[in-house]
């Protein structure tokens, strides 16, 4: 019963550190990411574009740490932060190319 | 900007009051009908005249952001000075009623 | 983990709140000391004589100055006084020295031009570097702030998720009723303040946004920051030197033709390149005081010969404005003498937050172990952070003007020292909490605490001849206000001393006279 309890604890840690390394990292990822795409995408100046991408970045972020510890598990606090990432980096990637051919 | 401080209080004394819990307390009596929702219409009202009184005085910029710390300040001073002086707030209120139009009108 | 979005939303507020709340109370102080960092550098070196502004005639003083002091450096750079600043400060970049040593400033006496020998202090720029860089090594300090400011904008967030009453309860505080009151008192300070919580901590992210948020700039600038900044800024390069002599242009007549392109502004800075060179350029900056956003337009550069105009700052886009009123906020520049205290008040309102919630985390978590009275290892190191986090770094601000008064004018690294006892004093509160029972130690702190800021004025007027009766009448308010919010923090130490100091169970009902007798004995002091 003890060790049991201990095992429940112990995987109920890791999944709070997991989720707390999701919110840290894959959230500074998807806000990097969010915040490339909107400086590539708005029609400004280049110098305009990057201050509107830098000073939204900040919500995508904190929408992220709250998507990781709102979620109902770990492993979908992860896929949260890192499916949306990918997909802002493909269209990330296809927009630079476009603009730097 | 001291007739905005004044206005702004008032404004937000009449918000309070228009919530049955604090007219209730505040005023030890029961209200008549259509005396909350003249006082919630009464103390936005007073608060839309302040902004645009401040914004009026002191430009868009330095208006708004002044209102807002009025706005914060009364806010503060109604909520931690109530539990220890109501008569006193509730006077206030009312001289700010008062004397906030008239100090208006004189470009104060 | 948790059951439903609420619960989850509790459990976030809570677990950063205490996790980032020590540093954040020590950000939040410094950093509302820093609304008054110019008149905290003003008590701090009160060589400094406050004059009636003229800022024509500062102009010249500074100008003869430089002249004979500084003839031969490259570019000079002269600040104004100002209504909050009273010295004329001139600086300039030693052309025999490289690197940061090369660059000197000198204090002059608004209405001499004489320098004024002024005491070895950081004064408020301390507590100003402290609340971002907090004395590590660059860049963590700045990081470590910046992550620390979006914490607090998630616990803002979290916390109005939590907050289930927040309308209903809007207009609501109940004192004397122990965990109910700290939890009204907890959500009527970030309710009612709520706007000024939510600009300053996301102005913060702003302000460093380049530094931890870099993404964009390499998208669009391929990593050259020096590009973006000088497209943000609008700023020329500085001309090269033509190598031939010829007379600087009159500053003073340069200060009449900025009067004339904006009625009543008033000036900040003056740089200069080249002077005494026929390629001079002089660059009239606007002060931060004349507007809410800062804007990069507010500058007018002439020929340094001539004093013929040459170019005014560019204009700003709608991203720029928005980007420069939400930092402009921020710092507060613009705040005149009521707005100013207003500031102040908001972010004590903020670190009382802070402080309110580390409080609550704590008591709810003490009340199983009331009957046994101790407590498990945990919540006793969080009682002892929370001391040391709170009234420590109380004690560590009153060490750091006590050392301003009491450590010899003429002392080797005497600024380093004024921050050395700043921390001394901060180590030893939690030494002090950990041999001490938890109130024993709150109390004891608190009335030291008092006794060091009530005593703040007593030993101004003591040790040097700006004590309240001289600064009064002579006017001088910053200098009077700087004692006269000493006295009044030690006062309201005093007061919550006593409470801490009494039995928690007859507390309610004696508290007024408790601190209504712990005051005097701070006063009498």
């Amino acid at each position: 019963m003890k060790r049991k309890a201990g095992g429940i604890l112990l995987s109920y840690r890791l999944a709070v550190a997991s989720r707390c390394l999701a919110a840290l990292l894959g959230g500074y990822l998807l806000a990097s990411m969010a915040s490339v795409c909107i400086t590539l995408l708005v029609p400004m100046t280049p110098v305009d574009a990057t201050l509107t991408g830098m000073m939204l970045s900040f919500v995508f972020y904190l929408l992220a740490f709250i998507w990781c510890f709102a979620c109902r598990t770990a492993t979908r606090a992860w896929l949260g932060v890192l499916l949306p990432s990918l997909a802002l980096a493909l269209i990330n990637g296809l927009a630079y190319w476009m603009k730097n051919p | 900007m001291l007739s905005v401080a004044l206005i702004t209080f008032a404004g937000l004394v009449a918000l309070c009051l228009a919530m049955e819990k604090h007219f209730g307390e505040l005023l030890k009596r029961k209200p008549k009908p259509g005396q909350l929702p003249a006082l919630r219409w009464a103390g936005w009202a007073l608060l839309v005249l302040s902004l645009i009184l401040a914004v009026n005085i002191r430009g868009l910029a330095f208006g708004l952001v002044e209102w807002f710390a009025l706005v914060m300040a009364g806010l503060t001073l109604w909520v931690f000075g109530l539990p220890y002086q109501p008569r006193l707030l509730l006077g206030l209120a009312l001289v700010s009623m008062l004397l906030g139009p008239v100090l208006a009108a004189l470009g104060v | 983990m948790k059951e439903g979005f609420r619960q989850a939303m509790a459990w976030l507020h809570t677990w950063t709140g205490l996790l980032f709340g020590w540093l954040l109370f020590a950000i939040f102080l410094t950093g509302t000391l820093s609304y008054f960092k110019d008149e905290i550098t003003h008590w701090s070196q009160p060589e400094v004589q406050r004059h009636q502004l003229d800022p024509a005639a500062s102009l010249g003083l500074a100008k003869r100055y430089l002249q004979s002091n500084a003839a031969t450096a490259g570019s000079w750079f002269i600040r104004l006084p100002s209504d909050r600043e009273p010295a004329l400060s001139v600086s300039w970049r030693d052309p025999n020295a490289t690197g940061r040593r090369g660059f000197i400033s000198h204090e002059l006496d608004a209405r001499s031009g004489e320098r004024v020998e002024v005491r070895d202090s950081r004064g408020g720029d301390f507590f100003y570097r402290f609340h971002f860089q907090l004395q590590m090594p660059h860049p963590w300090g700045r990081w470590l702030a910046t992550f620390c400011a979006l914490i607090m904008l998630l616990g803002l967030v979290t916390g109005i998720i939590t907050h289930k009453k927040i309308f209903k309860e809007f207009f609501t505080f109940r004192p004397g009723k122990g965990q109910r009151s700290w939890l009204d008192g907890h959500n009527a300070i970030g309710v009612l303040v709520l706007p000024f919580h939510l600009m300053i901590s996301y102005s913060s992210l702003l302000l460093f946004m380049y530094m931890v948020m870099p993404a964009s700039i390499m998208a669009a600038y391929k990593g050259d920051s020096d590009s973006y900044f000088s497209e943000l800024f609008g700023r020329d390069d500085a001309p090269k030197a033509a190598g031939v002599a010829a007379p600087l242009t009159d500053l003073p007549a340069l200060y009449a033709k900025v009067q004339t392109i904006v009625p009543g502004a008033r000036i900040g800075y003056l740089q200069i390149a080249n002077p005494g060179d026929s390629n001079a350029q002089v660059t009239v900056t606007q002060a931060a005081a004349d507007h809410v956003a800062y804007q990069r337009s507010a500058n007018w550069t002439f020929d340094g010969v001539s004093g013929a105009l040459l170019s005014q700052g560019e204009p700003e886009s709608a991203a720029m404005m928005t980007s420069f009123t939400i930092a402009g906020l921020h710092m507060g520049n613009f705040a005149g003498p009521w707005l100013r205290w207003l500031y102040f008040v908001f972010g004590v309102a903020g670190t009382a937050v802070i402080g309110t919630g580390l409080v609550m985390w704590l008591g709810k978590r003490q009340l199983k172990h009331a009957k046994s009275g101790r407590l498990p290892f945990e919540l006793r190191l969080v009682e002892v952070l929370n001391i040391a986090s709170m009234s420590g770094l109380l004690l560590g601000v009153a060490g750091f003007f006590w050392a301003n008064r009491l450590l010899p004018v003429g002392m080797q690294g005497r600024a380093d020292w004024e921050i050395n006892v700043f921390f001394l004093a901060w180590a030893l509160s939690p030494l002090h909490a950990l041999l001490r029972p938890g109130r024993k130690a709150w109390g004891e702190q608190l009335a030291l605490g008092a006794l060091a800021f009530a005593g703040l004025p007593l030993l101004n007027a003591l040790v040097t001849g700006h004590g309240l009766d001289q600064s009064i009448a002579r006017g001088d308010w910053a200098m009077a206000g700087f004692d006269l919010t000493a006295l009044g923090t030690g006062l309201f130490l005093a007061w919550a001393a006593g409470k801490m100091l009494r039995t928690p169970n007859v507390q309610a009902k004696r508290a007024p006279r408790a601190a209504k007798a712990a005051s005097t004995t701070a006063e009498v002091n």
